[in-house]
């Protein structure tokens, strides 16, 4: 027996997300935090997602109703199978009034049952159906009944889920062999109570067939429910039955249980088995029901589901924008003027121009010791003009900028040279706007022979 | 479940605009994280994300600001030690910690080093395009000083030139040989998993709970990919399946109108799937409008260029020009097909053929017609989700270039036979949402589903990066 109660949960689910398929997504704020509150997995959340909003929505009230209206239905088909099957078997055997024709009884209590069974298995052959007829026409028929949008979506939804589990073809077959169970008993019983009611005749008519015909048919038939103790005319009855002599005393019996026998066997014995096996796969398929997270409704759950990803929050608020500013020049200023380079890159030409006449031109300054050096050597020698070259490409950080403004604060004039990379990212403008933001009012060079010329002649 | 005390803690740290923000946004997939800009000191907060695998957390990321001082700061650590006396790395850092200047000059380096301390080791991110200078070396010295795993990741290598073989042997030289090439712009597809294992090698402890964060990892990212190619798939269903009639006396232009609405309108509902699937909502870009590159992607669907981009052969259809993308033919209801029709009404339920059989025959007697849409609109369609996919797939959450969308080079889709999927499709009109007549039904999903699965096994376009 299938866990009823997952079966209703998938179902519910299935329900919403065609639903949400079909006309947009629902509010699910407040059926999201709930979930999350359910198993880890994706497939519980989803599932309380969907009882949650479900709920809301009045879903579970459309599904009950629909359950209790194929209820209904297999109930009304159910007392259609019983009358049908008694039907068959009274009409099958007539008022008693004539002989009984044996063939044509046979033919009337197995022969339509015989043809669906065949035709159920033939769909086995061909493949790729989702399983009985009858079961298709009974969903298609509620679709075209149900009323309101989501009436539709019921059954809808219940024949997607079950047919992606492979369990839609069993259930419908169960349903169906059990229906032709439940009329073969029926006509069993009927066929029971008329025969031990009634006085029958049996006879075989034939205008065409040679009486030999018979003789086999009968013994053919019979030859497997009289292996299972059910009576079997011999021969010399099954001759005497042309409806032309009189019976011998045992033939009525003996017809009478080869009938019974070949309805039970050929009738009722199949059908339990295949209503049997049929019940057996749909409740195995129907044991593996999982939530698919591939299916479109569900693939942009996950993320709002089962959350890869949560926020921690930051420490504090933002930390003030340190940036240093440029001292005042220094006033005792000598004579002549430096060119430096600081953080330059180790394949930078250095240094990049001729120098004119009188400049002075230490190391590029990377580390703390050169920074020291320069710094030492400029406290105790004030230059009038100092330039430095910075490489444009790499970003202008606090302690460039320290730098800067602690070189500048030792030199009468101090300007910028921003050497362009050949390649890769340009920041002239950050480095631009960093430097006036330190108070660096002189714009930048960005051209050698500007650079040149200041460091020559100064503004002048 | 661990206790979040025992969950493993990493701060990125690193200097100033190197992508430490980015590598955040790509590691936790939010392209909402923080701030990014090509500027210094853009994140002046420590802030921190958790990974979960399977819903349990398993790694938190924390963000710090950029190390702008590191010589300076270098310098004041190495005057702390009173005469006399020897004080171990992590020690030095908790007496400058202590001190006054943790709150004034070097603000920004104290939340960095106060972060290090709390966690158990840490991404040291750098800008491969950049050179390595006597402050990067100085960084890395207060770094090691808490005592903690450094792994190096070198950024930025996904476009030459960069400086990453001078950074490789400048941090042999500092002991750390164990490092990580990661682009956070456009990261490798495999560029997490390096990461974490590279990480794992560092942390001992935690190799169980890094490795349970990959298997995650690659768990999402096939299901994403499935996910996909099912969402790309039912829109293509959605299309093909496409039957509207027309009926006697309306305006044809005008249905055409309404079809080619309707089809851009389902296309545009893929993308926005497929951006939420992927983690890139537009809601994100509000400002920024997720950037598609212009000249392929903005061609519109039904424009003959935009079909000869992809290397598409014109139908008969695309020549007409007023009719470009569609057809109008008599009347079917989508029985007159073939072979694919007859099992397809076999399996959809005889009695779905039987409907529409009667629709058909009163359709035929009161003269309608019916637009259907061209197959190569269909290879587009198909083409382009398939290549969006793909770009969303490989692209960071740290990237605001626009989207190029790599050219196909899938030649089944381009000029080979349509899937059989597609041509069953085009036989049942209640297949399409785009009707308003949706019938779901499981041989529709079966068909999703095969379609879906040809998407996956296309080939992918050569990794050119």
């Amino acid at each position: 027996m299938p866990r009823s109660g997952a079966l209703a949960d998938h179902w519910l689910a299935e329900t919403l997300r065609l639903r949400e398929a079909h006309w947009g997504p629902l509010d699910d704020a407040h059926a999201v935090r709930q979930a999350r509150l359910a198993g880890p997995a994706f497939q519980d959340r989803v599932l309380a997602r969907a009882r949650s909003l479900g709920e809301r929505n009045g879903l579970p009230a459309t599904l009950q109703g629909w359950r209790r209206a194929a209820a209904a239905t297999l109930a009304a088909a159910a007392a259609f199978a019983v009358l049908a099957g008694a039907g068959a078997a009274t009409a099958a055997l007539g008022d008693g009034a004539r002989p009984v024709n044996i063939l044509w009884a046979l033919g009337a209590l197995l022969g339509l049952h015989a043809l669906t069974m065949l035709l159920w298995l033939g769909s086995f052959l061909v493949g790729g159906g989702e399983g009985s007829w009858l079961g298709q026409a009974w969903l298609w028929a509620t679709r075209r009944l149900a009323r309101g949008p989501d009436a539709a979506l019921a059954p809808q939804a219940l024949s997607t889920l079950l047919a992606r589990h492979g369990a839609l073809r069993w259930l419908l077959g169960a349903v169906t062999h059990a229906w032709w169970l439940l009329a073969l008993t029926a006509a069993l019983l009927a066929l029971l109570v008329v025969l031990s009611t009634r006085r029958y005749g049996f006879a075989w008519e034939t205008t065409l067939l040679d009486p030999d015909t018979f003789v086999r048919l009968a013994r053919a038939v019979g030859w497997l429910p009289a292996r299972l103790g059910f009576a079997l005319p011999d021969e010399a009855m099954v001759r005497a039955s042309d409806g032309l002599q009189a019976l011998p005393p045992g033939a009525r019996a003996a017809w009478s249980g080869w009938l019974i026998g070949a309805l039970a066997v050929y009738g009722i014995a199949p059908r339990l088995l295949a209503a049997a096996w049929c019940a057996a796969r749909a409740a195995a398929a129907l044991r593996g029901l999982r939530i698919d997270p591939s299916l479109p409704g569900y693939a942009g759950l996950q993320e709002r589901l089962c959350p890869s990803v949560e926020p921690l929050g930051a420490d504090a608020p933002d930390g003030p924008d340190a940036a240093p500013r440029l001292g005042r020049p220094a006033g005792s200023a000598g004579a002549d003027a430096v060119l430096a380079g600081i953080e330059l890159p180790a394949d930078q030409p250095w240094p990049p121009l001729p120098l004119p006449a009188g400049v002075d031109c230490p190391a590029v300054l990377d580390t703390r010791e050169q920074r020291q050096a320069l710094l030492d050597a400029l406290s105790r020698r004030p230059p009038a003009r100092l330039l430095l070259a910075c490489d444009a490409g790499q970003t202008p950080d606090r302690g460039t900028l320290a730098l800067v403004a602690a070189l500048a604060g030792l030199a009468g004039d101090t300007r910028i040279w921003l050497l362009r990379p050949a390649a890769g990212p340009d920041r002239t403008p950050t480095w631009r706007e960093r430097l006036a933001a330190a108070g660096l009012a002189a714009p930048a060079f960005s051209a050698a022979q500007d650079a040149a010329r200041w460091l020559e002649h100064g503004d002048a | 479940m661990p206790e979040s005390a025992d969950v493993l803690k990493v701060a990125v740290a690193g200097h100033t605009n190197t992508g430490k923000t980015s590598l955040m946004r790509t590691l936790t997939r939010d392209p909402a994280f923080g701030k990014v800009a090509d500027s210094p000191g853009t994140t002046r907060r420590v802030e921190g994300s958790r990974l979960l695998a399977q819903g349990r957390p398993v790694l938190e990321l924390f963000d710090t600001p950029g190390m702008e001082d590191g010589i300076a700061l270098l310098e004041f650590l190495e005057r702390l030690p009173r005469p006399g006396e020897r004080l171990d790395g992590p020690a030095r850092v908790q007496r400058f910690l202590e001190g006054p200047e943790a709150h004034g000059r070097f603000e920004q380096e104290a939340r960095v080093l106060r972060k290090l301390l709390d966690c158990d080791a840490a991404l040291y991110v750098i800008d491969a395009r950049d050179p390595v200078l006597g402050k990067h070396r100085d960084e890395l010295a207060i770094l090691a000083g808490c005592a903690r795993p450094l792994l190096p990741v070198l950024n930025f290598v996904g476009r030459p030139p960069h400086r990453a073989d001078a950074w490789r042997e400048a941090l042999g030289r500092l002991g750390l040989h164990v490092q990580v090439e990661f682009d956070t712009v456009a990261p490798a597809l495999d560029g997490e998993q390096q990461l974490y294992s590279r990480l794992a090698t560092l942390l001992d402890r935690h190799r169980p709970a890094l490795a349970a964060l990959m298997a995650d990892l690659d768990r999402q990212r096939r299901e994403r990919r499935e996910a996909a190619a099912g969402l790309v798939a039912d829109m293509l269903v959605d299309v093909a399946a496409l039957r509207l009639p027309v009926r006697g006396g309306e305006d044809e232009q005008a249905a055409l109108a309404g079809v080619r609405e309707r089809v851009r309108a389902r296309e545009q509902q893929c993308v926005e799937a497929l951006l939420a699937l992927y983690r890139f909502r537009p809601g994100d870009y509000a400002a920024d409008p997720l950037p598609l590159d212009g000249t392929r992607w903005g061609m519109d669907l039904f424009h003959p260029q935009a079909l000869k981009d992809m290397g598409i052969g014109l139908g008969k259809g695309m020549v007409a020009g007023a009719m470009a993308g569609a057809t109008l033919d008599a009347f079917t209801a989508g029985l007159s097909l073939g072979a694919a029709t007859l099992i397809g009404a076999a399996a959809g339920g005889l009695w779905q053929g039987a409907d529409r059989l009667g629709q058909r025959v009163l359709g035929r007697l009161r003269g309608w017609r019916e637009l259907t849409v061209d197959d190569p609109v269909l290879r587009l369609l198909a083409l382009r989700q398939q290549a969006l996919a793909r770009a969303l797939e490989r692209r960071g959450h740290a990237a605001r270039d626009p989207l190029r969308l790599a050219p196909p080079s899938d030649e089944a889709w381009r000029s080979g036979p349509l899937p059989e999927a597609l041509a069953e499709a085009r036989s049942q009109p209640s297949w399409s949402s785009l009707s308003g007549r949706l019938a779901d039904s499981p041989r529709r999903e079966a068909v999703v589903r095969s379609l879906a699965a040809a998407l996956l096994d296309a080939p992918a376009p050569a990794d050119g990066g």
